[in-house]
């Protein structure tokens, strides 16, 4: 569960105060499936960090489980971070560096407690997005999509409370993008709870829940009657491009 | 443990950037691979000037005819170095324990047969053998009686010995020098080589008196060997001693002495000589390379820190706390000093073994430049990687990931 209540976020530039959440107020459940929708320079960025504990609203309460984060000193948000929330990017953030593997694990470094069975829980995190042979991989070997796709299994090695996913099919084609989207709902069939942030509306679509931003307030908080199935498109493009 | 994993993840990004690593390593390679040469010349040094003190007598005094600098041959054509100098000095210096007197030329041609050869032709009084420690292997040594007779006897080294006799047994057998037949009545014991380069074993001694009168035909004397009681003393009475000399020489200032007097202490510093030049030098170069090599390091690191901006957003996105981001940065940089102190050392230890071989410069390997090494890699490894380190961990999360 986790619960904003009245989220101010004031920028200071100089002597100019920017108000970029102007009180924002909405409950999330254990297991829904959420889209923030908003287009660019509604706060979408800065609700999101504030949702990933990434950064700290300037007034109001952010539940997350049990805990207010607004009490926490950077340590504390650090921890949070790592063992209840999730990250997907637009942009992946993958280490290039390193295999797919060793990019899953990086979590794990970060823990109050290093599994002994880290590297299992890895190919494990691997297998459950599709990626078993390319477990070996760099970042630059692997397409946008299976990229997207590392960065899924990387989000979920330490089971966190929330998956939080920015723009996540931002950099994909619509045929990779269809896939993450069906990666995450199926995460949702099996329980997880996932925030989606995004400008796409028929991104958004996927989720249970669309909360519309605007000017820096929800403008909007309504169930999605009908979810678009991302699976069923997934396999349509596939076919599609086949055909060509 | 967390700072384990950390430090790997450090060495990781290290391993992926090895051009990079390896300029950041370049400094200290140079200046740890410099203070290990400093400290292997060092120690052969003092192991070499403790042999020449050995060599020379922990104990003695040696008075050469002839002034100047340095531990030298005495000078040719001086003839106010006489016995009775020495008879002076027992007289009127307390603390001598015995006296050698001798006159020494080089280079003579010796005969025996229809062999010759060239040798370092002694004429001693029979406290020689006692005074340098040198006894006979074989035959009989020089003695007072010879003196008293001015007998043609003469004692060899086993140079000179093989070299006019083979293996034949020289004893009872004559050698000529000069116009003077001498029979050979000992061989000396093998001595080897001076610390000079040349040979001690390449020598006819012969009676101080048969030697002044019949070979040399001269009343001066070339050198005078002290040995003291107590060696703590040692430099004070060389200087009763030289005091003494000029007073009998009739030597004021501005004169300069015409002989010199030579102790242990005198033989060190000339033993220790270019090297000490050589350590300044050394020195500098390793301070200067550990100083720049820490510098470049800094340099580099800060670089990476921008490059590197989405990796710590990243890396505090997925939970490291300020701590983790500076410990890896602090580890790298101390990953690279001290593999730097590693390939530096062992540079180090080429260096100082192909300058023991190419130079015969002494050199000893021991662990103790390894230590210091150790030391001085983590210092300016923390030294320079803190500052890094620092700006790394300050980074806002949001704003790294941006």
């Amino acid at each position: 569960m986790i619960e904003l209540e009245d989220i101010e976020k004031t920028y200071l530039a100089g002597s100019v105060e920017t108000r970029v959440l102007k009180g924002i107020s909405f409950r999330i459940e254990g297991g829904e499936f959420v889209a923030i929708m908003g287009a660019s320079g509604t706060g979408k960025s800065t609700l999101m960090n504030v949702l990933g504990c990434l950064d700290k609203p300037t007034a109001g309460h952010y539940r997350l489980e049990d805990t207010d984060m607004v009490n926490l000193d950077d340590d504390a948000l650090s921890h949070l971070r790592n063992h209840r929330i999730g990250f997907v990017f637009q942009q992946f953030h993958l280490l290039d560096r390193a295999t797919a593997l060793r990019n899953v694990m990086l979590p794990l470094i970060y823990a109050d407690q290093y599994p002994e069975d880290a590297k299992e829980q890895g190919e494990k995190a691997l297998a459950a997005v599709g990626l078993s042979d390319r477990m070996g991989y760099r970042p630059s070997q692997l397409s946008g999509g299976q990229q997207q796709r590392v960065a899924i299994a990387r989000a979920l090695i330490t089971n966190p409370t929330i998956l939080l996913a920015d723009e996540p099919t931002g950099n994909l084609d619509s045929r990779s993008g269809a896939e993450v989207m069906a990666i995450f709902q199926r995460l949702h069939r099996d329980g997880r709870t996932i925030i989606v942030v995004t400008h796409d509306r028929a991104v958004a679509e996927h989720a249970d829940r669309i909360i519309v931003l605007k000017d820096g307030m929800v403008a909007e908080d309504q169930p999605v009657a009908r979810p678009r199935d991302a699976e069923a498109e997934a396999i349509a493009l596939a076919e599609k491009e086949a055909a060509q | 443990m967390r700072i384990m994993r950390i430090a790997k993840e450090g060495a990781r990004a290290l391993a992926a950037h090895r051009l990079r690593t390896f300029l950041m390593m370049a400094g200290t390679i140079i200046g740890i691979a410099a203070l290990t040469v400093i400290m292997a010349v060092g120690k052969g040094t003092e192991k070499k000037v403790m042999k020449r003190v050995n060599a020379f007598g922990t104990h003695v005094i040696m008075i050469t005819a002839g002034g100047g600098k340095g531990f030298s041959p005495p000078q040719e054509g001086v003839t106010t170095l006489r016995p009775d100098d020495a008879e002076a000095i027992r007289a009127q210096v307390p603390g001598m324990e015995l006296l050698n007197v001798f006159a020494m030329k080089r280079g003579l041609p010796v005969k025996a047969g229809a062999s010759q050869t060239q040798a370092v032709v002694t004429a001693t009084d029979q406290n020689w053998h006692e005074a340098w420690d040198w006894p006979v292997a074989d035959g009989e040594p020089i003695t007072d009686e010879d003196q008293a007779t001015m007998a043609r006897v003469c004692v060899l080294g086993t140079t000179t010995a093989k070299e006019l006799f083979g293996d034949q047994n020289p004893i009872g057998e004559y050698v000529q020098v000069g116009n003077v037949r001498f029979r050979v009545k000992g061989v000396l014991q093998t001595r080897g080589v001076s610390p000079h380069g040349g040979d001690f074993d390449s020598r006819v001694m012969i009676p101080l008196s048969t030697g002044l009168r019949r070979l040399f035909n001269q009343d001066h004397i070339t050198n005078i060997r002290l040995k003291v009681g107590d060696s703590s003393r040692l430099t004070q009475l060389g200087e009763e001693v030289r005091q003494l000399l000029r007073r009998r020489h009739t030597i004021t200032p501005p004169k300069e002495d015409d002989f010199s007097v030579f102790t242990a202490a005198e033989v060190a510093k000339e033993a220790r000589g270019i090297s000490r030049t050589l350590t300044y030098l050394l020195s500098a170069l390793a301070g200067l390379s550990l100083l720049v090599g820490g510098i470049v390091l800094m340099n580099i690191l800060l670089i990476s820190v921008g490059e590197r901006i989405k990796e710590i957003g990243l890396r505090r996105a997925m939970g490291a706390t300020r701590r983790d981001v500076f410990m890896q940065f602090v580890t790298e940089s101390l990953a690279v000093t001290i593999s730097g102190m590693v390939l530096g050392s062992v540079l180090g230890w080429a260096v100082s073994i192909t300058l023991a071989r190419v130079t015969q410069f002494p050199v000893v390997i021991s662990w103790e430049p390894f230590a210091l090494s150790l030391a001085f890699a983590m210092v300016v490894g923390v030294f320079f990687g803190v500052q890094p380190a620092r700006r790394a961990a300050r980074l806002k999360p949001v704003e790294a990931l941006r």
